[in-house]
């Protein structure tokens, strides 16, 4: 269906399908059945729990929200196309992959990985921007002891709303933008291995947001992000909105991580042998294919507490045969995989430009690869640190201290490798090399406090306390934020034609670290003086900690909105980029900008591995 | 990195080897997805069942209600020889299109499109029939989580076989089979997802 096409016929379905009708398609579907089941399911009985009736609305309506936005943006199409044997034709596919569309094709149900990687680009900025405002309102709330200026139930829900919304953007910050901009061309191919399912895997995560925003008018999530159990089964209806938006989220990183794989492991370019795949190749990888395994589960936790809310069964209720450890296990069984989900991929997305800025080949490349797979490995062994003080088989205590000490070891070697790197490189000081130099210093600090959290006894003290927020904060912003932000500065110019404004990043780079590390250190202060978290006032002792956590945090929120303002104001009329303006040697440098539909007009053949500086090949 | 920009290959015309190969992986690496959903439903079956937390797993007779009592596995087990006849009748019409033989392919992918169908009526009518409601203990609860789960699974399975069967009647399988082969892996999981269900409700008591 080429656009010449489109001219003399009437528009087929699939031209008229775009963002607009998906919304107005889930909007319908959701009002109509939310009308249905209002006038059509019975009230609650006096043996069912409370509000039932009121949960299985809400879902309902969320689940039609859900399959009306899917139908809206063309998401069904082929899948019954199919079934009735009337395959996509190669004008179709093409008109899919956004050819000839112009700007539309960023509206639509694209399958080009290009146009993909800046769709998830822009949504990961705009769950970054959202997130970024409720942890304003949290510093705000709390740049006084008494707080008082949010409402207690209000706070809890931002709270919450903060913690996921974050959790989520981390996940996808570095394997939807990068990972489906840059890694194809990477490996030589001319898109992922399923581009319907990549475009798949984008479009759930705009159809997840929704049912989440809904939650906060009606009543908000306010469990904590982690949402446990029975607690969320007495929380408000917005607990639906949070199930909801995690069903769809896991099912988008479950397409997700099948597609990255496959892609990886069946269209690496000719002569690409696994020792010259690229280390980023590895981290997205490793990251996607822990996540496959792993989300599934807490999915299952999420069906079945929309199932203790809505139908009334007992998974999770005591008083019925159901456990709240349950929950809590099934939880954490992705809990943890997932922060090695955030990790890796930044990591190795810092190990793939540390050669790049000190033009030395990587530091032992099999190195950097034990140390993913050791930490991927052991990251499914750890959970129930988490649950040292629940009381949930002390005896398990031990073995879980220690393989979470263990995961220590893997992680150490991907320091080593990027300390290797830039031992006696030639440093070129760009954003992304002072990228690495902050993350061995922030993840450092958030390697050692998590050695204490992971020791029983000391996280006897700490459990449930501002240092625990502090140390993940160091993990997976101070770290993992970090890898992401220099992958923005390494890989804009390939992505946009545009290279960033080197003084604003700077600036941006500069105001967010140290915002950063003042706004983190003050809450190990407070941790440590024993200030619980998730409390919307404390005590006066507390003070001055948190008064220094929240001028940190405005200090980031500078550095942030600078960072937006470079991105938006470089994009729009920033330096025009070279082809290769890093003079770096993998292969997504060897395209032109903009890159062409399908990337190569040749395949490329590769016949030595990414690292070679300093060597004449 | 080094390259050779002149590689003679033609991607835009892949071999249907190379594709149904890759898709196959895809496939499989989402059933790996589906399994850790499976598995961690067995989980709950047999952590709540070994927990029986307040001895509730199957409540007990009050003065007002019957003590609840699980109900015969038979019925899951009848469901997994539904598609495991559903499997050996798509792997007959699979053995068929590798051996050109297209008739053989249509009546094997209709015996396992009817026998989707005969699973859905029967899971459902399992469901429909059963002596309690959602909130009478942790066995019902875990019950109906895998009845659920199963619909869901066959619903797909319909969906699938249909269209492998609707789309062999239209001879797309003449010159190339690897939709067919992929639909006998998502077959091989629909038998062993089933089965897990009614291996773990064989021992709700």
């Amino acid at each position: 269906m080429s656009t010449t096409l489109t001219k003399t016929h009437k528009k087929a379905l699939i031209e008229r399908l775009n963002v607009f009708t998906a919304f107005g398609l889930g909007i319908l579907c959701a009002v109509v059945a939310w009308k249905l089941s209002l006038a059509l399911l019975p009230q609650d009985s006096e043996a069912a729990p409370l509000f039932t009736r009121e949960d299985k609305i809400t879902l309902i309506s969320m689940i039609a929200w859900f399959v009306g936005f899917m139908t809206g943006i063309g998401a069904l199409i082929a899948p019954f196309r199919w079934a009735l044997g009337k395959d996509l034709s190669h004008d179709e596919n093409m008109y899919y992959a956004g050819k000839d569309l112009g700007v539309k094709r960023y509206f639509k149900f694209t399958t080009d990985h290009k146009v993909v990687g800046i769709q998830y680009l822009v949504i990961t900025m705009v769950i970054f921007g959202i997130g970024g405002i409720l942890a304003m309102l949290i510093r705000t709330n709390l740049g006084t002891p008494e707080g008082g200026w949010i409402h207690p139930q209000a706070y809890n829900s931002i709270v919450g709303t903060h913690g996921i919304i974050m959790i989520v953007g981390t996940i996808i910050m570095v394997t939807g933008p990068f990972g489906n901009y840059i890694m194809p061309i990477m490996i030589g191919a001319r898109d992922m291995a399923y581009p319907r399912l990549n475009a798949l895997s984008f479009w759930l995560i705009v159809a997840a947001s929704i049912p989440l925003i809904w939650g906060q008018f009606i009543g908000g999530i306010s469990t904590g992000w982690s949402a446990y159990n029975p607690l969320a089964g007495q929380a408000p209806l917005g607990m639906n909105g949070y199930i909801m938006f995690i069903c769809i989220f896991a099912i988008s990183t479950m397409v997700a991580g099948a597609n990255i794989t496959t892609t990886v492991v069946k269209m690496r370019a000719r002569g690409m042998t696994w020792n010259r795949t690229p280390i980023f190749i590895y981290g997205t990888v490793a990251s996607v294919a822990l996540a496959l395994p792993a989300f599934p589960v807490f999915f299952l936790s999420q069906v079945m507490s929309g199932m203790d809310r809505a139908l009334g069964t007992s998974f999770y209720d005591t008083a019925r045969g159901g456990s709240g450890w349950l929950y809590e296990n099934l939880f954490w069984l992705m809990g943890h995989p997932e922060v090695y989900v955030i990790l890796i991929p930044a990591v190795a997305a810092l190990m793939e430009m540390a050669p790049v800025f000190t033009r030395r080949p990587l530091f032992s490349f099999n190195v950097a690869v034990m140390g993913i797979a050791g930490i991927s490995g052991l990251s499914i062994l750890v959970w129930a640190h988490h649950m040292y003080m629940s009381g949930w088989a002390p005896l398990l205590n031990a073995p879980f201290m220690l393989t979470t000490e263990l995961i220590s070891i893997p992680t150490g070697m991907l320091f080593l490798v990027l300390v290797g790197t830039l031992w006696r490189g030639r440093l070129w000081m760009t954003v992304p090399l002072m990228s690495i130099m902050a993350l061995l210093w922030n993840f450092m600090i958030g390697g050692i406090t998590g050695i204490y959290l992971s020791d029983v006894p000391a996280d006897a003290f700490l459990h449930g306390s501002m240092f625990v927020t502090a140390h993940f904060h160091y993990t997976l912003m101070g770290a993992g934020l970090t890898g992401a932000i220099a992958s923005l500065v390494y890989w804009f110019p390939k992505m946009t034609g545009r290279m960033l404004d080197k003084k604003l990043s700077w600036i941006s780079f500069w105001l967010v670290q140290i915002g950063f590390n003042v706004a983190f250190i003050g809450m190990f202060i407070v941790g440590l003086q024993g200030q619980p978290r998730r409390v919307e006032a404390y005590a006066a002792i507390f003070n001055r900690g948190n008064l220094i956590t929240t001028i940190g945090a405005y200090t980031i929120m500078i550095g942030m909105l600078i960072l937006l303002q470079n991105v938006i104001s470089s994009w729009r009329s920033g330096q025009k980029a070279p082809m290769n303006p890093w003079q770096a040697k993998t292969l997504e440098w060897t395209v032109p900008n903009p890159v062409p539909l399908e990337n190569f007009a040749e395949l490329p053949v590769v016949t030595s591995d990414a690292y070679g500086y300093g060597r004449k090949n | 990195m080094s390259l050779d920009t002149h590689a003679h290959s033609n991607p835009h015309h892949e071999h249907p080897d190379v594709v149904g190969s890759r898709n196959r992986m895809g496939v499989i690496l989402l059933i790996v997805a589906d399994a850790s959903f499976a598995l961690s439903m067995m989980f709950v079956f047999f952590y709540l069942k070994s927990q029986n937390v307040n001895d509730m797993w199957l409540p007990k007779a009050t003065e007002d209600k019957a003590a609840i009592e699980p109900i015969s596995s038979m019925g899951s087990w009848n469901i997994t020889a539904i598609c495991l006849i559903g499997l050996i009748a798509h792997y007959y019409g699979l053995r068929g299109v590798r051996k050109r033989n297209q008739t053989q392919l249509k009546l094997g992918g209709l015996i396992a499109f009817v026998a989707s169908l005969v699973a859905l009526v029967y899971q459902v009518n399992i469901m429909a029939t059963v002596p309690f409601t959602f909130h009478e203990g942790a066995y019902v609860a875990c019950f109906y989580l895998i009845a659920i789960m199963n619909i869901v699974h066959i619903l797909l399975t319909i969906l699938i076989s249909f269209g492998n069967w609707f789309r062999s009647t239209k001879g797309i399988y003449l010159h190339d089979h690897w939709h067919v082969d992929i639909v006998n892996v998502w077959w091989t999981w629909m038998v062993v997802s089933s089965l897990l269900g009614a291996f773990a409700l064989s021992f709700a008591k």
